[in-house]
């Protein structure tokens, strides 16, 4: 896997010898970081309308 | 620039060009008054002097001794800088509204032309000039001549504003001719080294209209006298762009053919903007543009975004490039910042942020052209690089003016720049927060997460750190560890009810947290070290459901992407919590899944059972029976995949099994390829079908070469669905694997079968009971239990089946498997509403797939 694709603009880079990898850049590495640190990242889950998840039940 | 009655030296000597350096020894640039230098005069100058000359003789000793006090260098920049003086003065010709035209020539020699349109220089005798000599050799050979210090104000707005411009070329060059066509007639002069061979003469009559001005760089000046194209093509394409319906013609004569650049833009800046975006992706369709003149101070800006984090903004003052900026500048940059914030605030954008947008934020992306017109433009310093004149007020108030009523109407691109700068605020937030939590995790464990549950273990080598999702399996697999050597760091994913229509999932920015610090490597670029790691096994323990694979999907993913070197290293591992557990009698066993749950049904069911197959008469027992089994699950999570791709007519596909593992038809070792290459087989299909009452023909395949039977199914609809059972067919894993395992068991793929276990026998009249009733025979004085989650094991249970390194299975995770976990995280993240979708849907029921 020698090109990639920088996960948050899309451009191609490489793996080997990119000290920012996966990411083209070190703004875009930084930006990753920032959505996960202000928990831009969610996964979408089941409909609200079914029944709850586990552990969501376990909060309550 | 130079007009007759008006042409005047300046009423005091340069009023705004203090130089910013004053070499040692030069009493400075007396700039326009008598200076005698200090050093001797240069030996060239001696040999054509006249007493007449002595006035300009001083100035342009000066310019000849320190040419870089003038036009920045006598280097490659004071070169092209000698082009953009003359071009200047024909540019100032277009604002005023007298020129359309330029032309620049490099000729083979180096030496270079600047044609214009304009007016032409005066070529009258100046009264008031005690030598009398004409207005064109007073604005070539004196510093600081020119129309621009007039108080009537011929040029209102000029860049050349110092008229230091023309006869510095002049002084720098080897020679200089001037040709000037005005009123019908040609006027030439020349000049060497600044000096005139001549006074100005008619030459001769013409029709046109301007002016031309060739000279040859002097070498004794400067250090190279060579041009470069790109860089004179480059300042051009800026002044045409800064001067709307002004065409700028770049002529190269020197290599074997010529080289020609026409620069012409009615768009003006906002072409200029668009232009440095070409090949960019753009936030906004179009520029923004707007000129507003108040008084008579023009503000000219053109705004366009794109998705990059550059900035790239040229700033101009009487369309001279103010490299540093100057205060219509910084009026340009408190009015964008406050615009989108103030934008942002309305529309409530910016919430999730503490702070405002600050002003880098919303400058990443920015491609953009402030130009001011101000009569009487004062710069710092002598090379105009900054503005100083009073504009910062004007330029503020009239773009935020202008900017709010253009956020009011495009609300879409208001909304892309904000989000962008948001995201910009929000990398400078992340990076805070990462120096933060660096700077703790490297302080000592005093600092440790209050959840980890650390082992005592200080060789990292040794030490094994659990990531357990939900904070019930954390206690049991705290209490189930082994101390010594295993951490327990209890995760959750947060649960995030959106719009109340849905439940997300994501991990606090508190948990992120954690996990860095746990971790010890800190994070970012500069400051993650692997060697700080201080755990070499760090594997990742989640239900086996939904919810655990998202959660692993979200850790994998942010170890891929911020910790990538773990994974490179071997470090990340999926622990294996067993999905059954079994129990006959007092024994009990742990199964990971369904397969394992299946295989070990089979090999009990095969301890005590015997099958016949009545067709065949064939006796299946033991291990015979146990692959018969194992082949027939297999068999039979394909069937109804292939039956969808049949238009859902099982005898349809049973009959086409048999077929297809007839006589002539597939045997294991063949293949599939081969049952279209020829005509035989595929009749055979036809007649098979045909003789079941469907109605099948034999075609070509023409595509690929091949035969294919095309079956029409009875039906009521119309038209009467087809199936084609071809080579694109054959191309599917569900045929190829139904196919393949149909041909091995041929002989045992139709019942009736008898069943057997000790003393009772059954009558099973069709395979598809089979499996169910052997498993359920397996099944009856065995306890089977399902763990929903890992909250349902006790301690010893998970220290039995999950910690315990002589027992567990772990996955180690590579970078292959990250990369796929991160597209399945792309796909789950992504804008693209579609594609996500489709992937939840298809993978709602098979969870399998969302696991690396």
């Amino acid at each position: 896997m020698s090109l990639i694709r920088c996960p948050i603009c899309g451009a191609e880079t490489t793996w080997v010898g990119n000290p920012t990898r996966p990411f083209c850049s070190e703004a875009c590495q930084l930006r990753d970081l920032g959505h996960w640190l202000t928990e831009q990242y969610t996964i979408p889950g089941t409909p609200a309308d079914a029944p709850p998840l586990d552990d969501a039940d376990d909060e309550s | 620039m130079f007009r007759e009655g008006i042409l005047r030296k300046a009423p005091s000597p340069t009023p705004m060009t203090t130089p910013r350096t004053q070499p040692e020894g030069a009493s400075g640039p007396a700039a326009g008054v008598s200076f005698a230098p200090e050093t001797a005069p240069l030996p060239d100058a001696t040999e054509t002097y006249t007493a007449d000359s002595i006035t300009s003789l001083s100035g342009r000793d000066a310019v000849r001794l320190r040419p870089a006090m003038y036009i920045g260098s006598n280097g490659e920049l004071g070169l092209h800088h000698l082009v953009y003086e003359v071009v200047d003065n024909s540019v100032d010709e277009a604002l005023a509204g007298y020129c359309t035209h330029v032309e620049v020539i490099i000729h083979p020699d180096n030496s270079i032309s600047v044609i214009d349109n304009g007016r032409g220089i005066p070529v009258d005798i100046k009264q008031d000039d005690p030598k009398k000599r004409s207005a064109v050799e007073i604005v070539l050979t004196e510093l600081h001549a020119g129309a621009k210090f007039g108080e009537d104000n011929t040029y209102k707005v000029s860049g050349g504003l110092h008229g230091v411009g023309v006869s510095c070329v002049n002084f720098l060059s080897e020679w200089l001719r001037v040709e000037v066509y005005r009123n019908g007639f040609v006027h030439e002069q020349e000049f060497e080294r600044g000096i005139p061979t001549g006074p100005l003469r008619q030459t001769g009559r013409t029709t046109k209209r301007g002016t031309r001005v060739s000279f040859k760089p002097d070498g004794e000046i400067f250090t190279t006298t060579t041009y470069d194209f790109d860089t004179l093509a480059q300042r051009l394409r800026e002044k045409a762009f800064l001067t709307r319906g002004l065409t700028i013609v770049l002529t190269d004569e020197r290599g074997e053919q010529e080289r020609r650049q026409e620069f012409f833009y009615r768009g003006g800046i906002a072409e200029f903007v668009a232009h440095l975006n070409r090949n960019k992706t753009v936030l906004m369709p179009e520029p923004f543009y707007c000129e507003v003149t108040q008084g008579d101070v023009t503000v000219e800006v053109a705004i366009q975004y794109n998705d990059g984090y550059d900035e790239k903004v040229f700033s101009f003052a009487n369309n001279i490039n103010t490299v540093d900026g100057g205060t219509h500048l910084s009026g340009f940059r408190t009015a964008l910042t406050a615009s989108i914030n103030a934008y942002a605030v309305s529309e409530g954008l910016t919430k999730q942020l503490k702070e405002n947008l600050t002003g880098d934020d919303v400058r990443e992306g920015l491609v953009a052209v402030v130009s001011v017109k101000i009569p009487q433009p004062q710069f710092e310093g002598q090379t105009k690089n900054k503005l100083n004149s009073d504009v910062k007020g004007l330029v503020d108030s009239v773009l935020r003016e202008r900017l709010k009523t253009y956020f009011g109407e495009h609300p879409a691109v208001a909304r892309r720049i904000i989000m962008k700068a948001v995201d910009a605020a929000r990398a400078r937030e992340a990076a805070r927060r990462a120096r933060e939590i660096s700077r703790k995790s490297s302080l000592s464990n005093l600092t440790l997460p209050g959840k980890l549950a650390d082992c005592s273990e200080r060789d990292p080598a040794k030490a094994e750190l659990f990531i357990v999702e939900g904070d019930s399996a954390g206690g049991s697999a705290k209490q189930g560890r082994d101390r010594r050597t295993q951490a327990i760091l209890p995760l959750k994913g947060k649960i995030l009810n959106v719009e109340k229509a849905r439940y997300d999932k994501m991990l606090s920015h508190g948990e992120i947290g954690a996990l860095i610090m746990a971790l010890g490597t800190g994070i970012g670029k500069s400051d993650f070290s692997i060697e700080k790691l201080r755990y070499h096994k760090i594997i990742l323990l989640c239900d086996a459901d939904v919810d655990g694979s998202h959660i692993r999907t979200l850790l994998l993913t942010f170890f891929y992407r911020q910790m990538p070197e773990l994974i490179e290293r071997g470090h990340v591992f999926i622990a294996q919590p067993p999905l059954y557990k079994v129990k006959k009698g007092k024994v009990e066993q742990y199964l990971l899944d369904d397969r394992e749950l299946n295989k070990y049904l089979l090999k009990r069911a095969t301890e005590d059972v015997q099958v016949t197959v009545v067709p065949t008469g064939q006796m299946l027992a033991g291990r015979e029976l146990a692959k018969f089994l194992d082949k027939l699950l297999e068999f039979e999570t394909f069937l109804p995949k292939l039956e969808r791709r049949m238009q859902r007519d099982a005898r349809l596909v049973e009959l086409t099994l048999q077929a297809c593992t007839s006589e002539d038809g597939y045997r294991p070792g063949r293949k599939l390829h081969m049952l279209f290459e020829a005509e035989a087989w595929p009749r055979r299909l036809v007649e098979t079908l045909s003789a079941a009452g469907y109605a099948a023909v034999l075609t070509r395949d023409e595509e690929h070469a091949l035969f294919r039977v095309v079956v029409t199914l009875p039906g009521h609809s119309t038209p009467e669905p087809t199936v084609a059972v071809d080579w694109e067919l054959a191309t599917h894993a569900e045929f190829q694997k139904c196919v393949t395992i149909y041909a091995e068991w041929r002989h045992a793929m139709t019942g009736p079968y008898l069943v057997n276990q000790g003393t009772t026998t059954m009558t099973i009249p069709e395979r598809a009971g089979l499996s169910e009733q052997i498993l359920a025979l397996a099944k009856r004085d065995v306890t089977i239990q399902r763990y929903k989650g890992l909250g349902e094991m006790n301690p010893e249970q998970l220290w039995e089946t999950t910690l315990n390194a002589e027992k567990r299975t772990l996955l180690q995770v590579r970078i292959n498997d990250a990369v796929e976990t991160d597209a399945v995280f792309t796909v789950l993240m992504g804008d693209a509403v579609e594609p996500r979708r489709r992937f939840i849907e298809e993978h709602a029921l098979d969870v399998k797939n969302l696991d690396i």
